[in-house]
């Protein structure tokens, strides 16, 4: 590496790749401890203490989540601009990043899903997690308590679904990055 | 066939990096506010469980690492910028041995914590055991906790340096 005559642009491509499949790493592995390994574990406690854990580890592994995402897509942006693909002229994106080929197919494919991943964070943050760590007003009816119950497992239940479909989704972009060595997949 | 292999590869190494960052960085925080009863019991179900999924995840980065190895193309690997080369006078060949090397060590890691250090720490007390009996065994397991510490620790940091190597290939190596 060291040989190649633009040092400091080779040495910028190493340093966004590491932090580029670092940041894939932790989100797609990340999901997984959390739905396939934290989430089994946290069910054999009793469910008062479940509850604490839960909230203890997903409000942990959110900062993972986002500082992942915005990771990703920083270090693709820099990364496709080190190797030529955008250019800040007219028109921005070169050919190889039209619709036209393969390549920029893939590529937008992937922006499309790393968004619906960014809703689907954001849906989860800030709708369906403040559902889950409600607290009770005093005085609350009985009626009142089982309707936070029903409304914190139907929250809990999102939470489940949202978190599967985000690890799909993740991989599919994974294939989708692997195939751009071998110019798209799409 | 050669995406398909990239694409399992790098899923595999995410799998388990992720994991293991997980694990360390979100168990290990939450676990400071349960009770050490409840501690145990995450601890030895999340443990097992993970074991298997940390395995799996490195056996099949290896398969598949050895078969992307296998699939190299020289004339294409040349034509890289660098000029790579599959040799352990090259730094790519240098990262590529690099990077075997701490597989094999965190593939040690993962087996000695799953099939020893992790069996050590539960504890075999019973009633008719004396007080000093139970002393040792207490001490044994405050041990096998203390090895596991390390070995996690070890593991974290292998993993990031595994992922740093195998994305500087790209790049021709680290090295």
């Amino acid at each position: 590496m060291w040989s190649n005559p633009d040092l400091l642009t080779t040495v910028l491509q190493v340093i966004y790749g590491i932090l580029h499949d670092l940041s894939i790493a932790i989100y797609i592995g990340g999901a997984v401890a959390m739905e396939y390994v934290l989430g089994p574990a946290q069910n054999s406690i009793p469910p008062a203490q479940a509850q604490v854990m839960g909230q203890k580890t997903a409000d942990r592994f959110i900062w993972l989540v986002w500082g992942s995402l915005g990771v990703i897509i920083i270090t693709a942006i820099l990364r496709l601009e080190a190797l030529g693909h955008i250019a800040y002229g007219w028109p921005i994106l070169q050919s190889t990043m039209g619709l036209g080929q393969d390549y920029g197919r893939t590529i937008w494919a992937m922006l499309v899903l790393w968004c619906v991943l960014v809703a689907n964070g954001a849906i989860m943050t800030f709708y369906l997690r403040p559902r889950l760590s409600g607290r009770l007003k005093p005085g609350t009816t009985s009626a009142g308590v089982q309707a936070a119950q029903q409304a914190k497992m139907e929250a809990a239940r999102w939470v489940e679904r949202i978190t599967r479909a985000d690890i799909i989704i993740a991989i599919v972009i994974a294939l989708f990055g692997a195939s751009l060595r071998f110019n798209g997949i799409l | 066939m050669d995406t398909l292999l990239a694409w399992t590869h790098a899923l595999a190494w995410a799998v388990y990096v992720g994991g293991s960052i997980t694990m360390e960085w979100v168990l290990r925080y939450a676990q400071r506010t349960m009770p050490p009863s409840q501690v145990s019991i995450v601890c030895k179900r999340s443990g097992s469980r993970y074991r298997w999924v940390g395995l799996g995840a490195l056996g099949v980065a290896g398969l598949t690492g050895a078969l992307l190895v296998a699939r190299i193309d020289t004339g294409t690997l040349l034509s890289r910028p660098g000029h790579p080369e599959l040799s352990l006078f090259d730094p790519y060949g240098q990262t590529l041995a690099t990077l075997t090397v701490l597989w094999a060590l965190l593939v040690a890691a993962s087996a000695s914590m799953a099939f020893s250090l992790h069996p050590a720490q539960s504890r075999r007390s019973s009633p008719e055991m004396s007080q000093e009996e139970i002393q040792d065994e207490r001490q044994r397991v405050g041990r096998a906790i203390a090895r596991m510490d390390r070995v996690l620790k070890f593991e974290l940091v292998a993993s990031v340096v595994s992922i740093a190597l195998g994305a500087s290939l790209r790049a021709g190596g680290l090295l």
